[in-house]
Formats: C-alpha cells, structure tokens, sequence
C-alpha cells in the first residue's frame, strides 16, 4: 500500500482549497448581498427568485449536466423549451386534453434531442456543431411557424384550466412546479449517481474509447443522454408556458449559458471537476441569488448579463486553471 | 536506383479522388446556385444587385477572415481546436462604442483607435482564456460573447445610436472606378489577408501550429502565441467590422450578434473549396460571397427571409459531415 | 574520416528513486551508422533525450566534435548539427513536403514566402540526398509512412545536419519501406554524416549498424560491432540473466479448445486465418508490423468486422459486428493504447474495474454498491493492484497497475478468451515481470489467450505456440520449447530478412 505521499500533499491541498471556494464564494455573496441589497434577505423574495428563476433554469441544467457529463454539449436547449412550448400552446389553443397537450410538448421536444444524436452518432459531427446546426434550424422553424416571431397569448379565462392546474396547485403547501422539480433532481440523481447509466456517462465522459472497448454501446447510450435533456427542458417549457400561458418565440435561448454556466459552477465542488447533481443545483441558486441581488442593488439587465458573463468566466478560469495545475 | 516509395495501394488513389468529388461537387453546388438565381430571380445579375451583394458581404467578410485565422491557428476540430463565438458581439460593442464615442462629438481620430482597441481586448480575453487558463475555448468564447453583448446593451441601453463623421460619408457614399467603397474594403481586405496567411512566412507557421501543434513545437514555433496572436487577430477584425457596421447602417444598432452565425458558416463552408480542406482565405471570401448571395437570391425571389437562419444551419451541418467523410481516412 | 562527432562521457540521470542511467557513455563517429539497444527501461530513451537537451544529465560530461558543451538546450544542439528524427511522425498532414522541409526555415523574398525557390530547392535536397522525385507541393497526409520519413530527415539535412539520430525509425514502415529507408541511410553514411539508430528490431540493427552500444539497466554494458559478434551475444548482453528470471514458467495442462477461429477472412488485411487456443493455452501472433496480426485481433474483438469466416466461443460460432457483441461472448481486449482504450485514468479503479460488468453488479439499473465494493476489493487484493482502495483515480497508479485494472476489468465480467495486444509496451521492466505472471495466472484460470507483440523473444518465452503471420496469412507454427525469437523474426519476414547489402 504504497501511495507516494510528497507528491499527493500539495495537489490535494491546491484541489481541497479550490473546491470549498465555490462554497465560500457563495456564502460570502450571500452575505454581502444581505447587508447591501434591500429586499434581499426576504421570504417572499427568495420563495419568488425559487418559483420563477430557480425551477425553470435547473431543470434545463439537469439535462445539460447529463450532456456535459458525457463529454458532449447542448447548445439546442432552448430549441427544446421553445418548440415544446409552442406545441403546448398550440394543443391548448385548440382546445385539446392539458395531459395530452403535455405529452405531445414532450414528445416534441424529445424529437430535438433525437435528432442531435443522430446528427452525432450518423454523421460523426461533433456535439458542438451538431447542436449549433439544430439551434438555427429549430429558430428558422419557429419563425415560419409564428410568422417572424409573433408571440401566441392564451390570456383568455376558456384556457386557464390546464394553465391553473400546473401553477396554482400544490400537495401539502409545496407548489406543484417545484414538486417537478424535485421529482427531476431525484431522477437525475438516481440515473447519474446511482445507476448503470450514469456509470456509462461517466465512461463517455473520461474516456469514450475505453467505453467503446468495454463493450459498451455507445451510439445508444449518446441517444439516451440527448434525448434525456431535451425531454428535461421539454418539461421546463410547459412549465414556462404555463406560468405565463404564452409562447413567445425564441424565448429558451436565453437559459443556454446560464445552463453551462451553472453545470460548470458545479464541477468546481468536486475534487475530480466532474459535473454532479448537487453541484449544478448549487450554481443554479448562485447565478440565481447574483442575479436578484444585483437587481435589488438596482443594476438593470444589461450589466446583470455582463455580471453573469463575467462571473461564469471566472468560475471557468478556476476550474480549468486550477485543473491544468492539479495535473 | 530510384525509390519506390509511392502509397501504392488503390485506397489511395480513391480516396484522392473522392476529396477531388468533393470539392469538385462544392464549386459546382456554388455555380448551379449562381446560375439557378439568375434564371430565375428577376435583377440578380444587374451589375447594381452585384455590387449589393459585394458591399453586403464586406462586413460578413471581414468577420469570417477573423474567425478564419482562428480555425487556421488552432484546427477546425470545434471540441479540440479552437473557435472564437465572441466575434460578433465583440463587433457589435466596438460599432456602439464608436458610435456612442461620435455621438458624444469626440471624432473619428479618437473613436476609430477606442473601437479597434475595444475589439483587441476582447480578443486579449479570449487568448487569456484559452491560453492561459486552458479554457475550452467554446466555452470561454460564449462567456466572453455575453460579456461583450452585455457590454453593448450597457453602452447604447439598447438603442440605435445614429453617428456621422467625414470618413463614414466616404465609406457609405464613396466610390472610386465605379465601384464603391465598401467593396473596395473587402476587395483590398482579402488581398491583404491572403499575401499574410498565404504568402509570409507567419501565415505558414500558424497553419503548422494549427495543423500539428506538437509537429510546430518541434521545429521551436511558439504555439501559444500563435494562438494568441489569432484570436486577438479575430478581436481587430470585429473592431475593423465594426467601422463598416456604423458606415453602413449610418448607426451602431442592436442585433450585431445575430452575424455569428452566417460568419461561422461562411469560415466552415470556405474549408470545401481548398485542396487541403483546410480554412483558406479564398475559401472564405466564396463562402461569404455564396452566402450574401443566397440571402439576396432568396429575396429576389420572395422567399421568406425566415427560411435563412434554418438553411445556413442546415449548411453548417451538411458542410461538417462532408468535410469530416472527406477527412476520414 | 572517422573522427567523433558526438561524445557522452560517464553519463548519470536519476528520477526520484530511480537511476534511468547510471555512467552511461556513447561515442559516436562520423560517416558511420551507431545502434543504440537496450530493452525497455534501459536507459535508450533517457540518453537521447540528456543529448537532445530535454533532460539534464546530473553526472558526467558532454562533447561535440571534441569540445565540452557546459549547456545544453535543443537549440544549441541543434546549432551543433545534431538533428533528431522522433518515433512519432512530427509533421503537418496538410502542409506541402516543401513547406514541412522549409517551415520556420522558408526562403523569402522580401517580406514573403518564395515559393517557387522553396519548392525548386525541396526538389533539389530531394534529387540530391535521395534520388527521389518527388513533387514538392505534394500534401504529407498523401505520402506513404516512409516517404514522410524521408522528408522529416530532408527536414534535417536542409539545415545541415551531421548527426542524425533516427528514434526507432522503422516502427510503421512495411519490409519494402524498410530496405528503401536503409537504402537512404548508408548513403548519408557515405556523405559523412554520423547516424544514431534505435530499434528494437535486432535484425535490422544486424544488417545497418557499424557499432553498437548496448544499455542495461542504465549502464552500458559495451559497445561492440554487430557483425563481428553476432545478434545472440547483443542479446544476451542486453538481458544478462536467465530467461527464466525474467519470464516466470507455468504449468498448465491445455484442456478443450476455448476459441476457435475458422477462415477468418477481410480483405487487404488477411486472408483465411484459422487457429484454436485451447483452455489454459497462449498462442502468439507473431508478425511485423503491417503483416495483419493487430486487425486479426481487432476482428475477433469485433472493431473490424470480418468479410468471411466463423470464430466460436466453447463451440458456439458468432459473427462480431461491434465489440458489444465479442464482450458479451466472453472475449476480453488488453488494447495497445492503454489511456485512451484500456484504462479512463480519471475514473477511479472501481469505476474502471466494473465498467464492462455493470450488469452484474446491478439491479434494475441501479449498482448496488455494496457488491461492487466487495468484488472490487477482491480483484484488487487477488491482482496485488498497489492502492489503498478502489476509490483511488486510476490516474495516480503506474503502468503496470493500470494494466492490472485492465485485466480486472476482464476478470470481473468472467471473459472466457483475452486479446493481448501489445500488453507490455512502455512498462518497465519489473512490471513487465508482473504482467507475465498476470498471463500466467489467467492461463492457470483456463482462459484461452491470443498474445500479440513485437517483442519476439516476449512470444517466445510467454507462449504455448506461436504462429507466424506474414501479409495476412499464418505461414507458421511453433510449438514448445523449440520456440525462439530469431526464427520467428526470420519467418516473420518471409525469410527475406537479409536485407541486400550491396544495394547502393
């Protein structure tokens, strides 16, 4: 049992101390924003920062979390949100079952995720430009789909049954969209975390040619991971089309970098920088607690989206810079 | 005695030809595209559609020759290689930095180095990034995208800022053996950029660097730099862009960053009509001319301006697995 | 004018506890060819790499054409005409062969490349050093291995190289390329220029090399003139020590056959390949490279699905499309590149260990990790892996560990028949030992092994039968003791190894 102690000393000192920075660093803006911005430290704003910002955004994160975990990327999320919100509001629009409505918007969406796969598994292209090709077709689809981008508004009371019966409901005080999200995190976390799957993730993720010579199939296993986090951000969509029982066109491209933004916040609590459940969670809250805060502090959203740019910029300079040293 | 030393084997000589097909079927595609739009879109090949074509393509030009020296410098392969999202947002906050800087009456011999220097930094972050830090560089890049995007809606809160100065009438209105000015940018332009990447010894050594950066290490080429020296390359190329935004549109105006996408089209498509299927600056400027081409063609023929994001992705996508079947051996 | 162009004199290098040279000298001469051999670990790799100016020497001193270089960095050894020729081909696929000749070097005219006097001058080294014509705007991905060879040392004579050190230069080149690739070196050997070549290939050593120093162990153990002594006694120099301390025996009884391979056929990589390994039994593949023994064993693993052919599994016949099938039936890969195909070095062992056996191990797609940590735990005490748990990253393990959770990873999943390819390469010499004992105890198990290696005298010893591959087709069989390198090296080589000396 001989582990070459002089060496590991210092590399794990310089890893232990990068991973609890994240901890740090979020404890101590929480801090800051308590004392400098009003309305801050509020029950009603965080149970409003959770219902609004937090569940939509982590629930897309969770699906770029299972991406990122196997080496690839998304850059269709939004396509995802927006094309499975516009099918719910279309069903709902024309008066179909809200059950059918939703499965249908799912469906939809997990089309997206399936055509990445197939771009990536058939054609060999990279996840990266198989995922960017989609994102401008899925834009140019919904612009002839709204005629250039003219929002549809279900705001009359005929619709608001299957709207009221996502948002307004709740089991046990506990409001029914936040119960979605809770049932993902536990999906996410036992498929990644605790099953054969996340074993096969973590392989692509490493190192797909020793996947590949294990036996595993890694075509199928690629198909799961696309189609799994287009389906999580199909349920962000009707989520986010009910809350406002609207479609409003391209609106999903605006959770693609906070997305990768708080998956990679996330791998900065591991030792090995590998993305985990619990850590995109965190970097969620973290993005969505800099953003309310600086709001409160009366930055309006142009510097909001500089301070997010700036601050996942960071977080990725410490967890690539510190990496590289590690190694 | 001579040697025989030849690949031999028909796998070969196939293989050489298929890359040939290729790239034959590429000029072709162009050409019968060309020729489809002037059968049949009505005005496409008035000398006056031409010219808007070309003045058209000067600002995409001039963003792709950035993006272009990139991929040169670090490889086209996205994941591994390199690739720089920020230039077009980068491009939009040196036009609303030049023209927030006009507006304000300082004049264009203060505003025209503050947007070029704008751009520079950005591109400095970017190589910080990717070299320093080691950050992938598509992640980095679209960090440093929001950054820039954000910055520019901080600088013109998000509205068009009119500007106006001699050397912008000169750009707009100007023309010279009937050919106007902004033509004459890209037209000068790309003969500038093909005597650096083509014919000095830098542009050879940063194709190396891209090509095999440990072949390029070997023969004692400082790859980092090379690296560096792209993407702060790419960020003078968004400033530069960013004059030609403001002379054209009379305005620094939201929505520069929607270029990132014809810009990364035009840079990949242009790697099909080199012989090496590497990003050439010919290749680049066909590309930008195909593209500007298409777009206009699509409008002669009143086909909705809505199909053109989805057809330029559905480019990028088929260009990428041809090139990378072409590449396969 | 044989006088000496490069001399390393009681050189010493020691990493942490280990002394990679220990005195080591090298003297070289121009207008000849020096070999330089040594198993893995003997030091080869370090001495070059001390002349190359990669690594500082801690003893000993340094002198080129007699005068003592107090410092030594990559640009002053290459001022000194001292050029290196590295294994891996360090060229741009997509550069021109005058532009990889010229790069960083290129002829200018003004602030610009001229072109036209960088090609006309490619043409020139070309014609002149090789008689080769070559067009030099032809693209390196088209040229054949041996051909980018050429231009690398083209490369080097175009600055003026006088010493030229070839780092196992025929590794990927096919016999015709080898005998032109020798072809070209005896006449820079005429022009004067001092060559250093590595190889493994003691054949080749026999046939090229004027001197040769032999390594072991970090010290050289003497330098002597291949043709006048003979390969077997540069063998035996660079071991010294019974074959048997090196390769432990085994003494299994070969039971009912495990694999059998029935006229495996693909085409332009073999042709009609049938052989058995029987339970407990190794069978060696032995053929030099491009001969088409890696694709046979990428075949039965099911990478490159065979045209025509059976291979049964304990009687039953399968058809491999993936190597999701060949896991499935019990057949076990120990690939060549380990980090990118053997082992995820950022996972950690127990990741690594039931990656191909999650199923086992699982229920309802959930891994029970309390079973998992047990079989793990097992296979890491049953393997002897140095760890203190399973949750270690495989990263911080050595070679020969790493190859150890290779081979657990297998064992985990019950694999009935196991690929070696390559097991021992860029491992020392110790964990070369303990490989050996690792194939041992999977033949005492039953498994039935396929062992491949370029190292013959490896086969030799390791193997039950051995059979020859030569373009495609076993041409050979050895059995038993009878076994030894030196035959199977000449069979290997279509018995045309005498490489014609009186060529140029």
């Amino acid at each position: 049992m001989t582990v070459n102690n002089k060496t590991l000393t210092p590399k794990m000192s310089l890893e232990s101390m990068s991973h609890k920075a994240v901890y740090v660093a979020f404890i101590g803006v929480f801090i800051l924003f308590s004392m400098t911005a009003e309305g801050f430290l509020n029950f009603d704003n965080f149970s409003n920062l959770i219902a609004n910002k937090v569940v939509l955004l982590a629930i897309v994160a969770l699906g770029m979390t299972i991406v990122i975990a196997a080496g690839g990327i998304d850059l269709s999320v939004g396509v995802s949100i927006d094309l499975a919100s516009m099918a719910f509001i279309m069903m709902i629009g024309a008066g179909h079952n809200g059950v059918f409505a939703v499965i249908v918007a799912i469906l939809v969406a997990a089309c997206v995720g399936l055509t990445n796969s197939l771009l990536i598994n058939k054609l060999k292209i990279d996840p990266f430009l198989a995922t960017l090709g989609v994102l401008f077709i899925g834009k140019s689809v919904q612009q002839l789909a709204t005629s250039g981008g003219v929002p549809i508004y279900l705001t009359k009371s005929e619709f608001a049954a299957p709207f009221e019966a996502i948002t307004r409901t709740s089991l046990f005080g506990i409001p029914t969209p936040f119960l979605v999200l809770v049932a993902c995190v536990i999906a996410v976390y036992l498929a990644l975390h605790r099953g054969k799957f996340g074993r096969y993730v973590s392989a692509l993720g490493a190192q797909p040619g020793v996947a590949k010579y294990s036996g595993i199939r890694v075509p199928f296993q690629l198909t799961l991971v696309f189609v799994s986090c287009s389906v999580l951000c199909g349920i962000s969509g009707v989520l986010l089309s009910s809350t406002v029982r609207s479609y409003v066109p391209l609106a999903g491209d605006a959770f693609l970098l906070d997305a990768i933004g708080a998956t990679f916040i996330g791998t900065a609590i591991s030792k090995e920088r590998k993305p985990s459940v619990f850590g995109t969670i965190l970097g969620v809250l973290f993005l969505a607690m800099l953003r309310n805060g600086l709001l409160l502090l009366g930055l309006n959203f142009f510097w909001q989206q500089v301070g997010i740019g700036l601050l996942v910029f960071i977080v990725l300079g410490l967890s690539f810079g510190l990496r590289k040293r590690a190694e | 005695m001579k040697l025989q030393l030849f690949k031999s084997d028909m796998n070969s000589n196939g293989y050489t030809l298929q890359k040939m097909a290729i790239r034959l079927g590429a000029f072709a595609a162009f050409l019968g595209i060309m020729v489809f739009f002037a059968v049949t879109a009505r005005g496409f090949t008035t000398s006056y559609n031409i010219l808007n074509i070309i003045e058209q393509s000067t600002i995409l030009g001039f963003l792709a020759f950035g993006i272009t020296v990139v991929f040169i410098g670090t490889g086209t392969d996205v994941q591994k290689g390199g690739i720089d999202l920020s230039i077009a947002a980068n491009a939009g906050l040196c036009a609303a930095v030049y023209a927030v800087l006009l507006e304000r009456g300082y004049g264009d011999s203060l505003a025209i180095p503050a947007a070029i220097a704008t751009g520079l930094c950005v591109g400095f972050l970017n190589g910080f990034a990717v070299v320093t830090l080691r950050i992938m560089p598509l992640l980095s890049t679209l960090a440093v995208m929001n950054i820039a995007a954000g910055l520019e809606l901080a600088v013109t809160q998000n509205t068009v800022i009119g500007a106006a100065s001699p050397l912008l009438d000169t750009l707009a209105f100007g023309k010279f053996l009937g050919i106007s000015a902004l033509a004459w940018c890209l037209i000068i332009g790309a003969a500038l950029m093909v005597a650096i990447v083509h014919y000095s010894p830098v542009g050879l050594r940063l194709y190396s660097v891209g090509g095999n950066v440990e072949a390029a290490k070997s023969v004692g080429i400082y790859a980092g730099r090379y690296v560096y020296g792209s993407y702060l390359f790419s960020g003078f190329a968004a400033g530069a862009a960013s004059i030609l935004i403001v002379a054209r549109l009379s305005a620094s105006t939201p929505g520069t960053g929607l270029l990132l996408l014809p810009v990364l089209a035009a840079a990949l498509l242009g790697a099909v009509f080199s012989r090496r299927f590497v990003p050439t600056i010919g290749g680049t400027l066909l590309a930008v001319l195909f593209i500007g081409a298409l777009s206009n063609g699509f409008q002669l023929l009143g086909i909705s301006s809505y199909w053109v994001s989805g057809v330029q992705g559905a480019l990028i996508l088929v260009v990428v697995a041809v090139t990378s079947f072409a590449k396969k051996s | 004018m044989n006088s000496v162009a490069v001399e390393m004199r009681d050189v010493s290098k020691v990493f942490g506890p280990v002394k990679a040279l220990n005195q080591a000298s090298l003297t070289i001469e121009y207008g000849t060819i020096h070999g330089v051999v040594g198993q893995n670990g003997a030091g080869k790799s370090t001495i070059i790499k001390v002349l190359a100016g990669i690594y500082r020497h801690d003893e000993g001193s340094i002198f080129v054409e007699g005068k003592e270089l107090k410092s030594i960095t990559p640009k002053i050894i290459e001022k000194c005409g001292i050029h290196f020729i590295h294994q891996d081909r360090l060229l741009v696929s997509t550069a021109t062969v005058a532009e990889a000749i010229f790069l960083r070097n290129e002829p200018t005219f003004g602030p610009f490349i001229n072109h036209r006097k960088m090609n006309a001058q490619a043409t020139e080294l070309l014609q002149r050093y090789f008689d080769l014509e070559l067009d030099p705007t032809t693209l390196i991905t088209d040229l054949s291995t041996a051909q980018q060879k050429i231009v690398q040392i083209t490369r080097s004579l175009s600055q003026n190289a006088k010493v030229l050190v070839l780092d196992e230069p025929t590794a990927a080149l096919v016999t015709k390329e080898v005998e032109s690739l020798f072809t070209v070196l005896r006449r820079l050997k005429e022009e004067g220029i001092a060559i250093v070549f590595i190889s493994h290939y003691m054949s080749e050593i026999e046939s090229i090399c004027d001197t040769v120093t032999v390594l072991r162990n970090g010290e050289n153990v003497g330098q002597v003139s291949p043709k006048e002594v003979g390969i077997e006694k540069i063998v035996t120099m660079m071991t010294n020590r019974d074959t048997s301390e090196m390769y432990p025996r085994r003494n299994v009884e070969v039971g009912a056959p495990v694999l059998e391979v029935d006229n495996l056929s693909l085409a332009s990589h073999f042709d009609s390949v049938s052989f058995q390994v029987g339970a407990g039994e190794v069978v060696g593949l032995a053929g030099l490279l491009g001969s088409g023994d890696k694709e046979v064993l990428q075949s039965l693993f099911g990478l490159l699905p065979p045209d025509s052919g059976t291979v049964s599994i304990d009687g039953t016949s399968h058809k491999f499309r993936s190597p999701v099938n060949a896991v499935e039936n019990g057949i076990a890969m120990i690939p060549e590149d380990r980090r990118a195909h053997g082992v995820a070095v950022n996972l950690s062992i127990a990741e690594n260990i039931t990656l191909a056996s999650v199923d086992k191990i699982s229920k309802r797609g959930f891994v029970n990790r309390q079973e998992e940590i047990e079989s793990v735990d097992a296979l890491i005490e049953e393997l002897g892996v140095k760890t203190p748990s399973g949750d270690m990253l495989v990263r911080n393990l050595s070679g020969g560990n790493q190859q150890k959770v290779v081979v657990a990873k297998w064992l985990s999943c019950d694999s009935r028949v196991y690929l070696l390819d390559e097991p021992t390469v860029a491992v020392d010499v110790g964990s070369k030992i303990e490989i050996y004992g690792l194939i041992n105890r999977l033949a005492a198990e039953g498994k039935g092994i396929v062992f491949v290696s370029s190292d013959f005298e490896e086969l030799a010893e390791m193997c039950d039968r051995v059979l020859v591959i030569y373009k495609g087709e076993i041409i050979g069989e050895y059995e038993g003791s009878s076994i030894n390198s030196e035959q199977l090296l000449a069979a290997a080589s279509g018995k045309k190894i005498t490489i014609n000396r009186s060529a140029v």
